[in-house]
């Protein structure tokens, strides 16, 4: 589904991504952990379209199509959804109809009829109770008040609302308490398929408590330092990121 | 050369205005215009050395020779909200063909050359396209609402400008005595292709319990003037509320100057303009808080494209005696093009201790985490651009007395975006 090759990514001439190369097949979960700094954030901005950054060389493939020579909206119409670390507040323009906008977007791009009030409305129901969204919040301003917890609830119900083939979650963990955490997962958890594949970037092992990872990657230094499955988490949880900067650090030099 | 003998550029102006207008103008106008005749001979035009127009040229208006028009046959926009009260005027003259009177009870419209007025409350400094409009007024609406009476169904007022070097000059009035209530929407519209000037001026005196609520939709063309002047007069308890939408126009001035005169009343002023490719747009306001216990709010948007100019000077005094004020005041622009200049100015002067005044004044590009989180969900960058856009406008749209001219307003902004 996914193929990075040798990616390098920079940002004001200061590289990030240092040679990353990453396959995701249909309906694995990947999990990227890695000590801040590492260029975690960058992987999943880049993939997303962020033009903030500059990819200097690498490729990457997406469903037989160069994900790098398409744009945002583009991205996102071939089935690529960024779940914001940081939700953006857009005042004055309601989260439904952004919804709705988006979705036709999609629509009109795959040569499909926009959907109907009805159909959306049933889903915009069904989507919100996945992630216990007020029906309040649905019809909002984006994000705008939102507290912490219900932006990243937010971010998860958009992506029930887009049903993306590949979804990659910026730290959506960040700054949730446990309750929030455990909605989030549950909600991803129902969104698993066996066509749409998972990227979740996350510091801590905690959120890997409740999605299960097929894989763990630890980013270092803008590239992937090791891979293992779900138990690495718990090990990295235990014993810090050191040893994975010393092992690291002694194969570079 | 005897430089005492030549013209200053005042009157060779003046010249080619006088000869065309005692054609074009009916005779009913002369009590008006004689006594204020004297004054035009020492007014100059202002140049930006001046505050009040310091950001503005009237250059382009100064070197021409303006001729007053005649009552053209030019068709009303197609998109006009359907009205059974309508006023239209062109160039200048009530057209009473394309007119609807409306026959409430306790409602007077005349046009303003019927009327008999030959007074003014305007104040404040002598301005030259001020005299022009006193000494040389043509046709306006001239509306009474007699006392305890609410018209229910709006006006619809349709002011028309056309030709080449043609100068309009309606002067309008309305009054809204005690506890009536009106609602106008009116609309300045320059036909495409032509190099008019309007030089609008219209008074307001608002009774008290009264209220008087009036959206003005400005559509300029892509070579004329549009200066635009409203004073406005509030006794006690009463509301005045004004709309103001710029969609178009190669250079447009408005002015707007309100005087609280009494307690309890309130006062709005807000505005949006769109300008683009080099057109120029000044928004100039003065609220005037003389007596306690009075409210004034204004909100001005703005989103300035291409290689097009803005600017907003918003002046409000309390006055010694006005405790008790409260005034808020905010001007937002959104700088959509590399090219684009703003300027914003709020003033306050305020000589009362007990009041509550606030002014705020924004001046940014589109928010770019803003754009990409709206690409990123599939939206292409016009649309997102178009969705931050109309939020942004709609600050002053949901402020529409008149709902039914979003429609009108909406397209405008949406063509210009495209």
């Amino acid at each position: 589904m996914l193929k990075i090759k040798d990616i390098h990514a920079s940002i004001e001439g200061k590289e990030i991504l240092k040679g990353l190369t990453l396959e995701v097949k249909p309906g694995e979960i990947h999990a990227i952990m890695g000590p801040n700094g590492s260029g975690k954030s960058t992987l999943a901005s880049v993939l997303a379209g962020n033009d903030t950054f500059e990819v200097t060389s690498g490729s990457v493939d997406f469903l037989g199509k160069d994900l790098l020579e398409l744009g945002p909206d583009e991205r996102s119409h071939a089935g690529v959804f960024l779940a914001f670390q940081y939700p953006v507040e857009i005042p004055g323009v309601s989260n439904i109809n952004f919804l709705k906008a988006a979705i036709n977007e999609k629509r009109e791009a795959l040569g499909e009829e926009p959907i109907t009030a009805k159909e959306f409305l049933k889903r915009v129901k069904e989507k919100a109770s996945l992630v216990e969204l007020d029906n309040k919040l649905t019809n909002r301003s984006v994000n705008e008040g939102f507290s912490g917890g219900e932006k990243k609830r937010n971010e998860i119900f958009q992506m029930a609302m887009l049903e993306p083939k590949l979804a990659i979650l910026d730290e959506t963990d960040s700054g949730l308490d446990i309750d929030a955490l455990r909605i989030v997962a549950n909600g991803v958890n129902q969104l698993r398929k066996e066509d749409r594949s998972f990227i979740i970037v996350t510091h801590y092992q905690r959120l890997l408590d409740y999605i299960i990872p097929d894989f763990v990657h630890v980013l270092y230094n803008g590239k992937i330092v090791k891979t293992g499955g779900k138990e690495l988490a718990l090990e990295l949880e235990e014993k810090g990121y050191d040893w994975i900067k010393k092992e690291a650090d002694t194969v570079t030099a | 050369m005897d430089l005492a003998k030549e013209m200053t550029k005042e009157q060779a102006v003046l010249d080619s205005m006088r000869s065309s207008y005692k054609n074009a103008v009916p005779n009913s106008f002369d009590s008006l215009s004689n006594t204020s005749l004297l004054k035009l001979e020492s007014l100059e035009f202002p140049t930006t050395k001046l505050e009040y127009w310091k950001y503005t040229r009237t250059g382009q208006i100064a070197n021409k020779e303006w001729k007053f028009g005649g009552l053209e046959n030019i068709d009303l926009p197609e998109n006009l909200p359907v009205s059974k009260n309508r006023l239209v005027f062109v160039n200048g003259h009530f057209d009473a063909k394309r007119s609807s009177l409306p026959t409430a009870e306790g409602l007077t419209i005349l046009p303003f050359a019927k009327s008999g007025i030959a007074s003014t409350i305007a104040q404040g400094e002598e301005d030259i396209f001020r005299a022009w409009n006193t000494a040389m007024p043509q046709d306006g609406y001239h509306i009474r609402v007699a006392k305890n009476k609410a018209i229910q169904d709006s006006l619809q007022i349709v002011f028309l400008y056309s030709g080449q070097n043609t100068i309009s000059q309606p002067r309008s009035f309305v009054e809204v005595a005690e506890n009536s209530e009106l609602k106008i929407s009116e609309f300045h519209i320059h036909s495409a292709g032509s190099l008019a000037f309007a030089n609008v001026h219209s008074e307001a005196v608002v009774g008290d319990n009264a209220h008087l609520k009036i959206d003005i939709v400005q559509h300029g063309s892509e070579k004329g003037f549009h200066l635009h002047e409203t004073f406005g007069e509030q006794g006690k308890n009463c509301t005045y509320t004004q709309n103001t939408f710029t969609l178009s126009g190669n250079w447009t001035r408005n002015n707007s100057t309100i005087r609280l005169i009494d307690e309890h009343s309130e006062c709005n002023l807000n505005g949006f303009y769109i300008p683009n490719l080099k057109e120029h747009i000044d928004n100039h306001t003065i609220v005037d808080h003389e007596k306690p216990n009075c409210v004034s709010n204004e909100l001005y948007r703005g989103v300035l494209l291409d290689k097009s100019t803005g600017v907003f000077n918003g002046k409000v005094f309390v006055r010694q005696d006005a405790q008790k004020t409260n005034a808020f005041q905010s001007n937002g622009n959104i700088i959509a093009s590399d090219t684009a200049t703003m300027n914003s100015k709020p003033e306050l002067e305020i000589y009362a201790d007990d009041v509550k005044c606030s002014h705020g004044s924004t001046t940014g590009q589109l928010d770019d985490e803003a754009m990409f989180y709206l690409m990123a969900r599939g939206l292409s960058k016009e649309n997102a651009r178009k969705l931050l856009i109309n939020a942004f406008a709609e600050d002053v749209l949901e402020k529409l007395v008149n709902e039914d001219l979003r429609e009108i307003i909406e397209d405008i902004i949406h063509t210009k975006l495209a």
